[in-house]
C-alpha cells in the first residue's frame, strides 16, 4: 500500500492560484471552500525582501489532530496516508476545524452557491457536498483510486493524478508514493531542500515545500553581495 | 451490464478540444462536457499553446460561462439620458429590431461619410477582433478602429521595438539556453501577458536550471518575487538606467559584438553631419565605409571586406562617421552616476549589472543545433509594461533593446527572441509562411503583424483626417486620442471634417481601461449612436443605446486564434501549434456571436462583396479557398476556407473540430533566424528623425508645437510630467501593474478568480511602503484617498509592504467596477485609472503611449479602517 504525499517547490511557484482553480473545477467546491488556496507572505526588509506565494491545505498529516477530537470517527487517517472526512459520519461539530493547525478545513454550512441562484455548473458540481459537514482536499482521491483502477500511476499519469499536481502551471507540484524511496517525491523529501509546514508540530505533515531559494534578492544594494 | 452502469454509459460526459478566450493568448483547453452542461476546463496536453496546463483564468473561465449576471437577449436603451449611475431603463427586442436598426444607423453614416463610424475591440479575445471587426472597419470605409486599453494596457512602446528589432509582437528570453535575463518592468514567464501559461512553464524550468533573472521594477511584482536579484528603480526612469549600462558596456568596459553589429544591424552606416544616412548618389542606399578596400559602399555590398564601426570618413564631400560611433560617443554622457540620481539605482550596481550581462553574453561563442552552427549569446534584455507604459516610452523601449543589439544576442540561441517572426510553414502546404524582409535601406521589416501596418518603413505623416489623429503619429498602434479630454480642441484645431456618429463595440469596457473614466465618458457620450456586444452589462454599456449579448468562447467557431503566432504562441524550440475555437455546449437564450452579427449587418447594409474581398486579404485566402465574393459568408464557412488553404483539403472545419488543432516540429533555423536573414536593426533611429521632422512640418501647418527630442536618432532619456512635480506633499509615485490572477478588466466578475483575489492581498489593495504608512499614521487595512497633482482621486485599502520602492505606490490591473450588472467585480479593488490624465501632454509625442505613472500624496479616509 502506497503513503501518498505531495511536495510543493516554492522557487518554482509563482502564487498565480492555478491549484486553487483547478480544485474547485475538480472538486465542485462550493463558494467559501478552497480545499486549497494560494497565500502571499513577504519576508525581509526593502530592498533585501522576498515575495513568497504559499499554497496552503490539508497536510494529510501522519499524526492527524482532527482525527483525535472527530467525535465521531467521520474523520479517519486511510491506510494510503489519505485524510478523509466520511461525510455520512460527519455531524458538523467544527472540533476539527479549529483544531487543524493549518486552517485546511471548511464548514459547508447552507446549499447557496455564488451567485442568487445556483448555476447549471453549480447544480451539477455540488452534488457530492453534503450540507452541515465539515469538508477538506482529500488528495483527489477519487481520481487517483479511479486511476489505479486503470493500471496508471499517481504522480505521473495524469488521470491518476490530483487536479492541482498536473495542472501547475510552474510545474511546482509533486504527487507520489512516500514509501517509495525512488518516487520523485521521496528523493525530493530527502533533497535538503524540503521542510514541512510549522516545524517541530507533531502533526507530522505529508505535504513537503521546497525552499524557495536560498538568496535574498540583493535589491541594488552593493553591500548586501 | 446492470442498470447502473447502463445509465452511466448513456449520459454524454466528453472532453471536447477548444480554445481558451479569458485572455488573447488562447491557449488550448479541453472541456468537459456532462449533459450539455460544462462540468471542468483542463489544459489541453496535446497542444503546445499551454501543454495541458492551465492559468487561474482558464480554469475558472467555467464561472465567466454560466455567469448567471450575462446578457442574454439584445437591449435598448428607453432613457435618453447617460452618466455614471443613470439607468440606461434597458428594454429586450428582437434580434431583428436590433439588426434593422443598427443597419440603418450604419447606412447613414456610410452615405454622408464612413469615417463617422467608430469601431472599438476588446484586446481579451484578440482574433475576433482582429479578424472579423477590423475587416468590417476596411469594407465599411473608416480607418476609426481601435483596440480598447490603447492607452493604458497596450504595448504602444515595446510592439514598436520589438517590431523593429524582431520582427514580432513582444519577446522573451530563450527560456531554454539563457544564462542572464534582465527585466524591465516586464513579468513575462510569471504573471499575464503574452504566452504567459507557457512562458511561466518555461521561466520555471530555466530558473530551476539556475537562470539569473535581475528584475528592474518599483514593486517586488510576480517576476521580482522569482529573481535573483530585484532592483527597485524609480518608475519612469527605465531608459536612464539601460543607456548608462550601454555607456559601461561600449566605454568602459569595451564589450560589443563587432561582427553581430557589423553584418545585422544599421552600426556600419555613414551617418552625414546633419544626422541622416549618407547615401550613394544612384542608388539611394545608405552608405557604409569599407576598411579592407578604403572605399565607400552600399550597405549591402557583396565585397564589404570590413564595415567601419568607427571613425571620420569623408564620403561627397562630407564628413561622416558610422552610426555605432556616434551612439558610443552618445552614451558617454550617461554615466553611471547621472543615472543613479535619475533612476535611485546605485551607481555600482548599474556598472556591476552591465559587466555581469557583458560577460554572461560569451560574445564570439558557438552551439551546434540539429548538427548545425549557431551563435550563442545567452542573454537576454527585456522591456514590458512598466517600463515602456511612460511618456519617455518609445526612447526607453529603444535604449533598452540596444542592450541585446550591443551584445548580439537578438533572435539567437540563449538570447531575447521574438515570438516566432519566421516560420517555414507545416511541411505539407508551406503554410503559414513568413519572414522579416529587407526595407530599400536594409532595416527590417515584419513579414507578419497584427495590425495592417507593419511598423516599417514608417508611414508618411500626413494632416489628420482620424479620430485618434494616427497620421501625425506614425510610430504609434493605438491612440488615446479617440477618448482623450483634449479630442474636441485636437480636432477642431485639424480641422477633422466629420465626429463620430456611431460606434460599434465588440467586448471592451474603454470606460475603465483607457484613462480617468470621467474623460473617457465624456468624449463617448457624445457619440450618438452606440452599439456594444457584451457578456455583462458593465461602465461602458451604461453609454450604450444597444446592447448585444455575445457569447462566451466556449459558445462559438474562432479560427485559428494562435495565428500570425508572434502574440500567443510560446518562443524557443518545440512545436508549432495551431488550434480552433468550437462551440462545446450549444448557445443559449439569444445570445449571438458577434462575428456573425458582423457579417450579417454587413449584408444587410450592402458590403458583402466588400467585406469577403478583405477578409480574402486579411486572411491571405487564395484560390480555391477563397470567400465568395457576393454571398453572405459564415464564421464556420471562413474558418474551413481558412484551415483548408492554410493546411490542405483534408484538413478543414471538421477535421479540426475532431483534432482540435494541428501541431509540428519547429526548425532551429526558424527559431534561430537571425543569422540567416538578411535584415538589418537600426541601432541609430535615423528614420525617427526623419519622421519627426515630417511631422513637425505638418504641425506646423496646424500651429500646434511638436517637442522633436522624442523624435532624434539617439536614444535619450525624457522626464515623464511626474517627475517635475515639485510640490512636497505629492511625494509617491503611484503606478500600475498588471494582477496574475485578472486579465486587465475583462475576468473582474469571475466568481473563483474574485475568491482568490481576496486572499491575495495584491490583488484588491494599495501598496506602500510601511515606512510610509509610518510617517504618514497609515496602517495595514487603513482606508487611504490617492490624490494627484490635479485633484483626482481614488479610495482603497492599505496593503503595506517591504516589497515596493519607499517612493512607490502600487495598485493592481483595471479593478474599482461599479456596474450593477457586474455584481461580483462591484466594488473591489481600486481604479487606478482614474489617477490618469488623458491629453496630449501625458502621451509620448512619437508613439502615443499614454503615461501611467502619477504624482500623488495620500491620507487617510475618515472612515479609518474599512
Amino acid at each position: 500500500m502506497a503513503r501518498w504525499g505531495m511536495v510543493i517547490d516554492l522557487a518554482r511557484c509563482i502564487g498565480c492560484a492555478g491549484c486553487q482553480m483547478a480544485c474547485k473545477a475538480e472538486n465542485g467546491t462550493p463558494p467559501g471552500i478552497t480545499w486549497c488556496r494560494v497565500e502571499v507572505k513577504d519576508i525581509g526588509n526593502f530592498p533585501a525582501v522576498r515575495r513568497i506565494p504559499l499554497p496552503v491545505q490539508c497536510m494529510h498529516c501522519r499524526e492527524p489532530e482532527c482525527e483525535k477530537v472527530c467525535p465521531t470517527g467521520a474523520t479517519e487517517k486511510t491506510e494510503s496516508g489519505i485524510v478523509r472526512v466520511d461525510s455520512e459520519l460527519c455531524m458538523g461539530c467544527r472540533a476539527c476545524v479549529l483544531a487543524c493547525p493549518y486552517g485546511a478545513r471548511y464548514f459547508y454550512e447552507e446549499k447557496k452557491g455564488y451567485y442568487e441562484t445556483l448555476s447549471l455548473f453549480e447544480e451539477l458540481a455540488y452534488k457530492r457536498h453534503r450540507v452541515g459537514t465539515v469538508t477538506k482536499c482529500d488528495f483527489c482521491q477519487e481520481r487517483v483510486e479511479r486511476g489505479l483502477d486503470q493500471g496508471l500511476k499517481p504522480g505521473v499519469d495524469r488521470e491518476a493524478t490530483p487536479a492541482c499536481v498536473f495542472n501547475c502551471m510552474t510545474k511546482g507540484r509533486f504527487f507520489g508514493d512516500l514509501d517509495d524511496p525512488r518516487s520523485t517525491v521521496s528523493l525530493l523529501v530527502a533533497s535538503g531542500r524540503a521542510f514541512q509546514l510549522l516545524p517541530g508540530h507533531p502533526s507530522d505533515p505529508q505535504v513537503y515545500y521546497l525552499t524557495p531559494g536560498t538568496t535574498l534578492s540583493a535589491g541594488g544594494r552593493e553591500d548586501g553581495k | 451490464m446492470n442498470q447502473e452502469l447502463h445509465k452511466k454509459t448513456e449520459r454524454e460526459d466528453r472532453w471536447i478540444p477548444t480554445i481558451c478566450g479569458e485572455c488573447y493568448n488562447a491557449c488550448s483547453i479541453l472541456v468537459r462536457v456532462v449533459n450539455g452542461v460544462v462540468r471542468k476546463i483542463e489544459g489541453n496536453p496535446d497542444s503546445p499553446i499551454g501543454m495541458g496546463r492551465l492559468c487561474p483564468k482558464g480554469t475558472a473561465g467555467i464561472m465567466t460561462m454560466y455567469d448567471p449576471n450575462r446578457v442574454n437577449a439584445p437591449l435598448k436603451r428607453t432613457n435618453p439620458e447617460k452618466g455614471i449611475g443613470v439607468d440606461p431603463r434597458w428594454q429586450e427586442i428582437t434580434w431583428e429590431e436590433a439588426l434593422a436598426t443598427v443597419a440603418e444607423k450604419l447606412k447613414k453614416v456610410r452615405r454622408e461619410d464612413p469615417k463617422k463610424l467608430f469601431m472599438m475591440g476588446t484586446t481579451t479575445t484578440v482574433s475576433i477582433q482582429r479578424g472579423v471587426s477590423v475587416s468590417f472597419a476596411t469594407a465599411f470605409g473608416t480607418p476609426n478602429h481601435s483596440s480598447s486599453g490603447g492607452g493604458l494596457h497596450c504595448g504602444n512602446g515595446a510592439h514598436f521595438a520589438a517590431g523593429l528589432f524582431h520582427g514580432s509582437w513582444s519577446m522573451v528570453p530563450d527560456f531554454e539556453y539563457c544564462q542572464y535575463a534582465i527585466y524591465f518592468g516586464s513579468s513575462k514567464g510569471h504573471a499575464a501577458g503574452h504566452a504567459a501559461n507557457i512562458n511561466a512553464q518555461m521561466a520555471a524550468d530555466a530558473r530551476a536550471r539556475g537562470m539569473k533573472l535581475v528584475v528592474v521594477d518599483p514593486l517586488c511584482s510576480f517576476a521580482a518575487a522569482k529573481s535573483t536579484e530585484w532592483v527597485p528603480i524609480r518608475p519612469g526612469t527605465d531608459g536612464a538606467m539601460a543607456l548608462a549600462m550601454i555607456n559601461t558596456l561600449l566605454n568602459e568596459l569595451g564589450i560589443y559584438d563587432a561582427e553581430y553589429l557589423q553584418k545585422h544591424t544599421n552600426a556600419p552606416y555613414l551617418i552625414g553631419p546633419d544626422g541622416y544616412y549618407v547615401k550613394d548618389l544612384d542608388s539611394g542606399k545608405p552608405l557604409v565605409w569599407d576598411l579592407g578596400t578604403g572605399a565607400p559602399k552600399c550597405f549591402d555590398a557583396s565585397d564589404v571586406m570590413d564595415y567601419a564601426l568607427e571613425g571620420v570618413f569623408e564620403v561627397q564631400g562630407t564628413r561622416c562617421q558610422p552610426a555605432f560611433t556616434l551612439l558610443r560617443e552618445h552614451v558617454k554622457s550617461y554615466t553611471a552616476e547621472k543615472a543613479e540620481t535619475i533612476s535611485t539605482v546605485p551607481a555600482a550596481t548599474i556598472r556591476r549589472l552591465a559587466r555581469e550581462f557583458g560577460e554572461h553574453s560569451r560574445i564570439g561563442s558557438t552551439i551546434i543545433m540539429d548538427g548545425k552552427k549557431f551563435p550563442f549569446r545567452p542573454v537576454a534584455a527585456v522591456v514590458f509594461r512598466g517600463a515602456q507604459g511612460h511618456k519617455n516610452s518609445a526612447h526607453t523601449c529603444y535604449s533598452i533593446e540596444l542592450l541585446n543589439q550591443i551584445v548580439g544576442c537578438s533572435d539567437v540561441v540563449g538570447g531575447s527572441l521574438g515570438f516566432n517572426p519566421v516560420s517555414f510553414g507545416h511541411p505539407d502546404t508551406g503554410q503559414p509562411a513568413f519572414a522579416p524582409t529587407p526595407a530599400p535601406d536594409g532595416l527590417l521589416c515584419p513579414g507578419t503583424w497584427l495590425t495592417p501596418h507593419r511598423i516599417y518603413p514608417p508611414r508618411d505623416p500626413a494632416p489628420p483626417q482620424t479620430m485618434g489623429l494616427k497620421e501625425i503619429h506614425p510610430l504609434g498602434q493605438s491612440s488615446p486620442y479617440v477618448v482623450s479630454a483634449d479630442q474636441e480642441e485636437l480636432w477642431t484645431k485639424f480641422n477633422l471634417s466629420y465626429r463620430p456618429e456611431v460606434m460599434l463595440n465588440y467586448g471592451a469596457n474603454p470606460v475603465m481601461t483607457m484613462g480617468n473614466p470621467g474623460t473617457v465618458i465624456e468624449a463617448l457620450k457624445k457619440i450618438p449612436f452606440i452599439v456594444s456586444s457584451n457578456l455583462f452589462l458593465n461602465e461602458f454599456t451604461d453609454l450604450a443605446d444597444i446592447v448585444l449579448p455575445d457569447t462566451c468562447y466556449m459558445e462559438r467557431y474562432d479560427t485559428l486564434p494562435n495565428s500570425p503566432p508572434i502574440l500567443n504562441h510560446p518562443a524557443g524550440m518545440g512545436e508549432w501549434g495551431f488550434a480552433i475555437g468550437q462551440p462545446v455546449v450549444p448557445r443559449q437564450y439569444q445570445r449571438w456571436d458577434y462575428g456573425e452579427f458582423i457579417l450579417e449587418v454587413a449584408d444587410r447594409i450592402g458590403i458583402t462583396r466588400e467585406l469577403n474581398a478583405v477578409l480574402n486579404m486579411f486572411y491571405g485566402l487564395q484560390p480555391p479557398y477563397e470567400l465568395p465574393p457576393d454571398r453572405k459568408t459564415t464564421r464556420e464557412e471562413l474558418a474551413d476556407l481558412h484551415l483548408k488553404f492554410n493546411f490542405g483539403a483534408e484538413r478543414g472545419l471538421q477535421w479540426f473540430k475532431e483534432h482540435g488543432l494541428i501541431k509540428w516540429p519547429k526548425k532551429p533555423e526558424e527559431v534561430y533566424w537571425r543569422i540567416h536573414n538578411k535584415c538589418r536593426v537600426p541601432v541609430y533611429m535615423e528614420f525617427m528623425k526623419r519622421t519627426g521632422t515630417k511631422v513637425k512640418k505638418i504641425l506646423e501647418l496646424f500651429d500646434v508645437p511638436l517637442d522633436l527630442s522624442h523624435y532624434e536618432a539617439l536614444p535619450d532619456w525624457h522626464p515623464c510630467p511626474s517627475h517635475q512635480v515639485k510640490d512636497p506633499q505629492f511625494d509617491l509615485y503611484a503606478f500600475y501593474y498588471r494582477d496574475v490572477l485578472h486579465t486587465n478588466s475583462a475576468t473582474m466578475e469571475n466568481a473563483w478568480l474574485d475568491e482568490a483575489s481576496e486572499i491575495n492581498p495584491y490583488s484588491y489593495n494599495i501598496t506602500i511602503h510601511p515606512a510610509v504608512g509610518k510617517k504618514k499614521g497609515i496602517q495595514n487595512g487603513d482606508l487611504i484617498w490617492v490624490e494627484s497633482v490635479s485633484g483626482r482621486k481614488v479610495r482603497g485599502k492599505v496593503n503595506l509592504s517591504e516589497g515596493i520602492n519607499p517612493e512607490g505606490l502600487a495598485v493592481a490591473g483595471c479593478m474599482g467596477h461599479w456596474a450593477l450588472g457586474m455584481p461580483k467585480a462591484k466594488g473591489k479593488g481600486v481604479l487606478f485609472n482614474e489617477l490618469l490624465e488623458l491629453d496630449m501632454n501625458h502621451a509620448d509625442p512619437a508613439n502615443m503611449n499614454l503615461d501611467l505613472c502619477v504624482k500623488v500624496k495620500i491620507y487617510r479616509d475618515h472612515q479609518g479602517r474599512s
